[in-house]
């Protein structure tokens, strides 16, 4: 299977032997060995999904890196953190998905699903869209962020509240809901500008970054 | 990577280079938008708003950046962070110490935050804890020193600097224009000259944290329709005025 090595906080080397692995467009550094490119639309999912991530505008160019030998990733000058699963389900923004390969099952998520209506607003407030790419199984994901990604631990009894922005993916029996800190100073103009919180709760992480997108 | 809980946070450190755990027992000051996710019971309030009037009267005294902060309350963990800057916390002990603005992140109550004779920077006097970022780690410096003005974060403990124009550069045709006009300045040629007992903050780098604000709202411009336009065309005029 392939193996993901962290060679900095930028970079990160994956090692093919005779497999494939998906990784986002233009993110290939360098590479040694025999290893093909191709455009991947399937990306490992199925006809459905590709539907899906379309209609839902989670859609995202991966390339398909596929042979024998070491790929090198690294991309915008993000920081990159290989996450590991153990038969879990890791929630990312599309957008973060540097590198993952078929060990690892892709889907998208309607968010409202999980949060009902406040999935909904989560959308509308953060600008994320209300849709987000889901990772199952056992295997490595590499992610990026700006600034190294923090993982921040959730338990029933201590919930996290994260800003929106700063939010890059979860993993873990989860649950978001928003929590608004709205009275009525904010609809005369004088918001604290921390008006909408994402409280998570349950048992699992959450990844956040030392930045607001 | 770590996974970090409410029992292994550092406690008023820095969580990475980029990130910095605050302990929050009572009010401060933190700068709007820099609240990446917390622990524990917190509440945000905008500066003005009623019951504070009185607190903020005693150590906020530049309405100028009035909306670029806000008070937290409550008791918690709070996760600071400033679009991937470093962070950088200093202890403030019966002393003063003048910031660049758009980097100060933070402080707590015992400190006076007021505005300095140079423009574009606070200055805080008192006791306490300050939370500033900053593009790459800071650099300390004793005066005498010069200091392009992109990259000077602050200073501590030294007398207000002047400004030095490099008479080489001036001397030109040219360039004597521009630095009449005020623009076409590259930073070379007009330094921060300080002087006296002191400490003198840099930043590794040139380009301001400003500037990730900037390019994420030049990010959102397209979004916006004709009206939205218009009424933020009036408050860049507003904002410009108000600094003139």
């Amino acid at each position: 299977m392939p193996s993901y090595t962290q060679i900095n906080e930028k970079l990160i080397e994956i090692t093919l032997n005779n497999e494939e692995v998906y990784a986002k467009k233009g993110a290939m550094i360098s590479y040694q060995g025999d290893v093909l490119f191709s455009r991947s639309f399937l990306t490992g999912g199925g006809i459905q999904d590709l539907a899906m991530r379309t209609a839902t505008n989670e859609g995202y160019a991966m390339m398909l890196a596929k042979g024998t030998g070491k790929i090198y990733y690294g991309h915008n000058n993000l920081f990159v953190t290989i996450i590991n699963l153990q038969n879990e389900m890791v929630y990312v923004e599309s957008d973060v998905l540097l590198a993952y390969d078929n060990r690892l099952q892709i889907g998208t998520m309607f968010l409202g699903n999980q949060g009902g209506v406040q999935g909904i607003v989560r959308g509308a407030v953060s600008g994320q869209g209300l849709f987000t790419t889901t990772l199952q199984g056992s295997g490595q994901v590499a992610i990026l962020s700006d600034g190294n990604a923090i993982g921040i631990a959730v338990t029933p009894e201590k919930p996290v509240f994260v800003d929106p922005d700063a939010y890059i993916g979860h993993k873990g029996n989860l649950s978001s809901n928003i929590v608004t800190d709205l009275n009525w100073k904010s609809f005369i103009g004088q918001t604290s500008g921390e008006s909408y919180q994402v409280k998570f709760t349950g048992q699992g992480t959450v990844y956040i970054q030392a930045s607001e997108r | 990577m770590t996974i970090y809980n409410p029992n292994n946070l550092p406690k008023n450190d820095n969580l990475s280079r980029f990130a910095f755990v605050v302990d929050v027992a009572k009010e401060m000051f933190i700068r709007k938008g820099k609240m990446i996710a917390y622990y524990g019971q917190m509440q945000f309030e905008s500066l003005g708003s009623s019951l504070l009037d009185i607190l903020v009267k005693q150590s906020f005294n530049a309405p100028l950046y009035i909306n670029n902060f806000i008070v937290t309350r409550g008791h918690g963990q709070l996760i600071l962070g400033d679009n991937g800057n470093d962070i950088a916390c200093y202890d403030l002990d019966n002393a003063n110490m003048t910031i660049k603005a758009s980097h100060l992140l933070g402080f707590t109550m015992g400190i006076t935050c007021q505005e300095s004779t140079l423009p574009g920077f606070l200055t805080l006097i008192g006791n306490g804890k300050i939370i500033a970022s900053s593009n790459g780690p800071v650099h300390f410096l004793e005066p005498p020193c010069r200091v392009d003005d992109q990259a000077i974060l602050g200073w501590a403990d030294c007398p207000s600097p002047s400004y030095r124009y490099d008479y080489e550069h001036v001397k030109g045709f040219v360039t004597a224009v521009g630095a009449m006009t005020g623009i076409s300045l590259s930073g070379e040629e007009k330094q921060i000259d300080f002087s006296g007992q002191g400490t003198v903050l840099i930043q590794s780098s040139e380009v301001g944290a400003g500037d990730g604000a900037l390019a994420h709202l030049i990010s959102q411009i397209p979004g916006l329709n004709k009206h939205e336009l218009g009424s933020l065309n009036a408050i860049i005029a507003q904002n410009l005025r108000q600094r003139n």
